[in-house]
């Protein structure tokens, strides 16, 4: 220990501040550790999220996870396919909506097309609030407007997407390259022509990569929507969760877990051929 | 005592260190010389068992040290401090941290992870970067100094693990000819003054020449030349480096030392 | 395409006449086009085929949008809207016509808002610390084994397949109503997903850094410690603030199964047809959410600035 302290007086002639760093250097790092640990701990004592109610709900969800196998169909395995193809079938309308509705929208949005700032600015910041809307908000109005069924669940899924798939197609313009247009401009070409022949090459299979990943997410949200009132896939699970027979949700639950895996891996071949 | 008996070490069909024997005694500073892929680097890497021997001994102090496990391993890769051609510090976190990180093996595995060192380690940490005249430097972080600076910090890392023997892996082929005399001479210092066994790979003859009382040359993974810098003819440097660069043969290996010192890729 | 009677490549082109090569030319043309024109129909009928299906199963085509749709949203979309006096704006919220008649449950709601964002913090963090021992299983560099890598890999890829909302419905019968099931819902989702991008961040680092601590004698831990962590953890930090903009959403359109949250009252008031009170709630939650994206990508900003300068 001698020979210890004695390492520790010299290094202390030398550099007194990194052999005893100053208390806020020391402690600072825990002081935040500590006052994030308790704002952590306030969190969940606000959302009642304790150990007891905790172990109850686990014991519970294993029960619940008891009853799921085997997974049985009940004699509903036609029905379970027809509303997984209900929903694809609205995931697609509501993508093939949404890409209507974005196409103009980006074209407006890019920078590079549209020169003036303030229209840049304000389709973009609308767009920005646009995006914060949940589609489960959407679907809600639009099942108030429309009634039950899928065609409230197309347009939340068009309303929800056409904020992004916007400015992504603004961003996949903003960032082609500008000399192929130049080139058909400065060799006589409108600016109709330098877009189709300058523009459009570059730009249509990024984009359609993209609406591709849209329609892969839009298969989930609109399973989602069903849940709601859109009908389809959510809509059987929704029942079936609800009258607790779990054996059937874990039925439906396998085979939307297959059928989505399935669309991925087809969408990622299609979007492997594109770019 | 560091001991190599008839080391080979084979990735699939390529032979990268090919029967080599040597024996090192203690406080002995030692230059290899060689080509890149002349195995300088593996031979390194096999006493502290960063690779695996496909077959052959290595022996410290008469005891083998190729069936350590687990902490008695991590505890000899300790007593080899290693360093790198690319210092391979943290670049985030302060050099002082990464001077303490030559300690942890001897720390409680829990509190490095909290990144605590007792008062006497920082000292220890202190009074390494001073002797390299660092210390004033030690509040900052690792990636805002310059390679000189950097490999130096690794030096008083490697200093920290209070090792028995050095392996340094090109510890000068990224440095400015400066950088690289203070590198050296710290390295030579070490070996004298503490009596701390010196490995160190170098591409540059001179370099070796002037702190190496004692120089092997190796070649396509064999051992072709030991002895002293005077030995070293015209004819073993041509052993060392092929026959086809002939006259050149000398000039090469200062060539590619100034070649490489310039910055590749790094941001100081 | 036949390349053996290429006139371009063949070696000895000069004997072909000019008309020769011209028709050979067109020859292959008419072919080439010919062929993708098949292709192209092909296309174009599977896809009309989809996309027809797929309007008809939706209803799109159904006369249900008739005459009476257009009214319907109109009455619909002029109910959204509030009635205020411009003379009464500031008044009390008894008063009808005031701001505050309009958000007549404000003090409910910013408490129910403020929930909202806790079940995200709570869930990202949860997430978050449940992701980083995951990600190094997950990672090809670090794995202890290839099976390890690939079993995480796939388990984090089948819980992303299921969306919140299904995982909160399951949780909602076993927890009960509240916000419990929401975080749980929310951590699952973020653990699957963060244990993805911290494995990436994890796959593209530095490994000379873990072997400098390894051979000053580091333990395993001690190589993550010191050699990976100061590498990783400013994309880690980043990552975690995205997946925190998307679960305040989740955590918003989670309350609508009775998962907790805002969404509690969204659904309550779309059940009562408060269309006005909807509107209200949706201003709060999409403002929250703007909000928090610009502070959230400022802060990624500067850490991703960070790692640049380093």
């Amino acid at each position: 220990m001698t020979a210890g302290s004695d390492l520790i007086e010299r290094a202390t002639l030398i550099a007194p501040n990194s052999v005893y760093p100053p208390w806020i250097n020391r402690f600072g790092r825990w002081i935040c550790w500590v006052g994030g640990l308790i704002l952590f701990g306030w969190m969940c004592h606000n959302l009642d999220l304790r150990l007891d109610v905790l172990a109850r709900g686990f014991t519970k969800l294993g029960v619940l996870t008891k009853a799921m196998f085997p997974p049985f169909a009940n004699g509903g395995e036609l029905r379970i396919v027809q509303s997984l193809l209900d929903t694809f079938a609205m995931a697609v309308s509501g993508t093939v909506l949404g890409i209507i509705v974005a196409l103009p929208l980006g074209i407006i949005g890019a920078k590079t097309v549209i020169r003036n700032p303030v229209i840049h600015f304000a389709v973009r910041r609308t767009l920005d609030i646009l995006r914060g809307v949940p589609v489960l908000v959407w679907a809600l109005v639009m099942i108030s407007a429309f009634g039950l069924g899928p065609i409230a669940g197309v347009i939340a899924l068009a309303l929800a997407d056409f904020p992004h798939l916007s400015k992504q197609f603004a961003e996949a313009i903003e960032n082609s390259d500008t000399r192929p247009s130049q080139g058909i401009l400065a060799s006589g070409g409108n600016r109709i022509e330098a877009m189709r022949l300058g523009l459009l090459p570059q730009v249509v299979p990024v984009m359609a990569s993209q609406s591709l990943y849209t329609l892969e997410s839009n298969f989930r949200n609109a399973a989602i929507l069903g849940v709601v009132g859109a009908g389809g896939i959510g809509f059987e699970l929704e029942e079936r969760i609800r009258i607790f027979a779990f054996d059937q949700v874990a039925w439906i639950v396998v085979a939307y877990v297959l059928s989505v895996t399935l669309l991925d891996w087809l969408s990622s071949q299609v979007r492997a051929r594109l770019v | 005592m560091l001991e190599l008996v008839n080391v080979t070490k084979t990735y699939g069909q390529a032979i990268a260190v090919n029967g080599v024997s040597l024996s090192i005694p203690a406080g002995s500073m030692v230059g290899i010389l060689g080509r890149s892929g002349a195995g300088k680097s593996t031979l390194l890497r096999m006493i502290n068992r960063l690779a695996e021997p496909t077959s052959g001994d290595v022996l410290w102090q008469g005891k083998s040290v190729l069936h350590l496990r687990g902490s008695t391993l991590r505890a000899w890769r300790a007593r080899c401090g290693m360093m790198f051609q690319q210092f391979n510090l943290s670049p985030r976190l302060d050099v002082l941290t990464n001077v303490l990180v030559g300690s942890v093996s001897r720390r409680p595995t829990l509190q490095t992870l909290i990144k605590y060192f007792p008062a006497e380690e920082r000292a220890r940490a202190i009074l390494e970067l001073h002797a390299l005249d660092m210390a004033d430097l030690a509040l900052q972080r690792a990636g805002t100094l310059s390679g000189g600076q950097q490999q130096r910090v690794a030096i008083a890392r490697t200093m920290m693990q209070l090792p028995d023997l050095v392996l340094a892996d090109e510890p000068i082929a990224s440095l400015d000819p400066a950088n690289a005399e203070t590198v050296m001479s710290a390295l030579s210092s070490i070996s004298q003054e503490r009596g701390i066994t010196v490995l160190v790979n170098l591409h540059s003859l001179d370099i070796a020449r002037t702190y190496c009382p004692r120089i092997i040359g190796m070649a396509k993974g064999k051992v072709v030349f030991d002895g002293s810098p005077d030995q070293l003819d015209a004819a073993m440097v041509e052993k060392i480096y092929g026959r086809r660069k002939s006259t050149e043969s000398a000039l090469a290996p200062a060539v590619s030392t100034t070649l490489s010192s310039i910055p590749t890729g790094e941001v100081a | 395409m036949s390349k053996s009677v290429d006139p371009t490549t063949n070696s000895d082109r000069s004997s072909w006449r000019l008309e020769q090569i011209v028709d050979h030319f067109e020859a292959e043309r008419s072919r080439n086009l010919r062929r993708g024109r098949l292709q192209q129909l092909f296309q174009i009928l599977v896809v009309t085929l989809l996309l027809g299906g797929a309007f008809q199963a939706s209803g799109l085509f159904s006369s249900y949008l008739g005459d009476g749709a257009l009214g319907r949203i109109g009455n619909f979309l002029s109910r959204l809207l509030p009635q205020l006096h411009h003379d009464r704006l500031f008044e009390d919220r008894a008063t009808s016509g005031s701001l505050l008649y309009w958000f007549y449950d404000l003090d409910l709601w910013l408490k129910l808002l403020a929930e909202t964002v806790q079940i995200a913090i709570v869930a990202t963090v949860l997430g978050a610390i449940f992701a980083l021992p995951l990600s190094f299983l997950a990672a090809r560099n670090l794995a202890p084994a290839v099976w390890v890598y690939w079993t995480v890999r796939r388990i984090s890829e089948l819980v992303r397949t299921l969306p919140d909302i299904i995982l909160a419905l399951i949780l909602v019968a076993a927890f009960g109503l509240g916000p419990i099931p929401g975080v749980i819902a929310l951590t699952l989702g973020t653990t699957a997903s963060l244990t993805k991008l911290f494995a990436e961040a994890n796959e593209a680092a530095d490994m000379h850094q873990l072997e400098a601590v390894q051979s000053a004698g580091g333990n395993w831990w001690q190589q993550l410690r010191f050699g990976l962590m100061p590498q990783v953890l400013p994309n880690l930090a980043s990552y975690s603030l995205l997946r925190l903009e998307i679960n305040v959403g989740g955590a918003a359109a989670l309350g609508i199964v009775g998962a907790g949250g805002i969404g509690v009252e969204l659904s309550r008031a779309i059940t009562f047809t408060e269309f006005d009170t909807y509107f209200a709630v949706l201003i709060m939650i999409v403002g929250l959410i703007f909000v928090l994206d610009l502070t959230s990508e400022a802060i990624r900003d500067r850490l991703t600035g960070l790692e640049k300068g380093a």
